[in-house]
């Protein structure tokens, strides 16, 4: 199992300034989970960040955008609480 | 599936019910956590989070009540709900103690929830393997 | 065991900042190291001359000078926005430290949390 150093937990929409903060500190060893008004931003987080990025299966089939899980790894709350526990730290912004 | 190396969570929730969705996210969070053998060691209501502790939130009967969803899960699990005397106060949420003390017409926070200082969050930050928040989305 | 906390809201017209300040502040009062970040609008916590009578809220510049001798290892500042804010280092409160906000300065605290 990968070590993820810090996991980012991100439920702003892209308009929000902590979505592009969130994004620019993200580092190739850290993982961005999309969750809440978050996933909008799947298109705009999906070209910037460069570590792994994830998003919450919930929250993306409640706005529509079930049909995009290919383009993303959508991972649901026992995935999400695993991440939390592999992570070394976690931030939610 | 049990998780052979539980981790024990401080959960602290900022965002209110009704104006975000953070108690509900943080709710799924708790029980996904303790359906993998974690611990939720407690869960701490700051800033407008504290809104969840209210006894008189009554939204339609077709939407769920979070207060109430917290607290049942709360007592099942007999994890202590705290919510921070300095915001709960501000807002308007009030156990019956500080009703005597501030001399209040009622009080209105929801079994199991509490009311205590900023040091209970100190000291779940300190003890728990993980604090995580939930804010609200504005 | 270090914890950042970070504003990012500015002052007066919201009550999460505070909020944050409160949370730094509890942690000194319990021996735990912390520094507060100030990025973002947040930066206009730390402009000299606030008057906040004016609305009837408390000043927190006193609060700000006091968090060395509570206990608040540092009052850090993100460089970028304090220039996008107007505030040279002459407008700006004694005692902070100008930061890029970057990944490397998370890296050196253990935990790191908004208030809200």
């Amino acid at each position: 199992m990968t070590e993820i150093q810090t996991l980012h937990i991100l439920n702003k929409s892209p308009e929000h300034p902590r979505f592009t903060r969130c994004l620019s500190m993200a580092g190739p060893e850290d993982a961005v989970l999309l969750i809440e008004n978050g996933v909008l931003g799947l298109g705009t987080a999906s070209a910037s960040v460069s570590g792994k990025l994830l998003a919450l299966e919930a929250d993306m089939a409640a706005r529509g955008m079930g049909g995009q899980s290919g383009t993303v790894e959508s991972v649901d709350y026992d995935a999400m609480v695993e991440l939390t526990t592999r992570a070394q730290q976690v931030i939610s912004w | 599936m049990q998780d052979s190396n539980p981790f024990s969570f401080t959960i602290v929730i900022t965002g209110a019910p009704y104006s975000s969705q953070a108690p509900q996210s943080a709710l799924n969070f708790a029980e996904a956590a303790i359906k993998a053998g974690h611990r939720v060691e407690r869960v701490f209501l700051y800033g407008d989070g504290v809104h969840l502790a209210s006894a008189l939130a009554s939204p339609p009967s077709d939407e769920p009540h979070w207060p109430r969803e917290w607290s049942a899960f709360l007592e099942k699990h007999s994890i202590p709900g705290v919510a921070c005397i300095a915001s709960a106060l501000r807002r308007g949420l009030v156990d019956e103690g500080e009703q005597k003390r501030y001399e209040l017409s009622a009080s209105n926070l929801l079994t199991p929830f509490v009311i205590a200082g900023l040091g209970e969050w100190v000291e779940g930050r300190m003890t728990s393997s993980r604090t995580l928040y939930f804010h609200g989305s504005d | 065991m270090s914890t950042l906390i970070v504003i990012d809201q500015p002052p007066y017209g919201g009550w999460a900042g505070r909020e944050a300040l409160d949370m730094a502040f509890s942690l000194a009062a319990f021996d735990q190291p912390v520094s507060l970040l100030f990025c973002g609008a947040g930066v206009n916590w730390l402009r000299k001359g606030q008057e906040p009578g004016t609305v009837r809220q408390k000043s927190v510049e006193k609060n700000l000078a006091a968090a060395p001798i509570f206990g608040v290892e540092a009052l850090l500042a993100d460089s970028d926005d304090c220039n996008r804010y107007g505030l040279e280092p002459g407008r700006l409160l004694d005692g902070v430290t100008l930061v890029r906000t970057d990944a490397q300065l998370f890296a050196g605290y253990s935990h790191t949390a908004f208030a809200g």
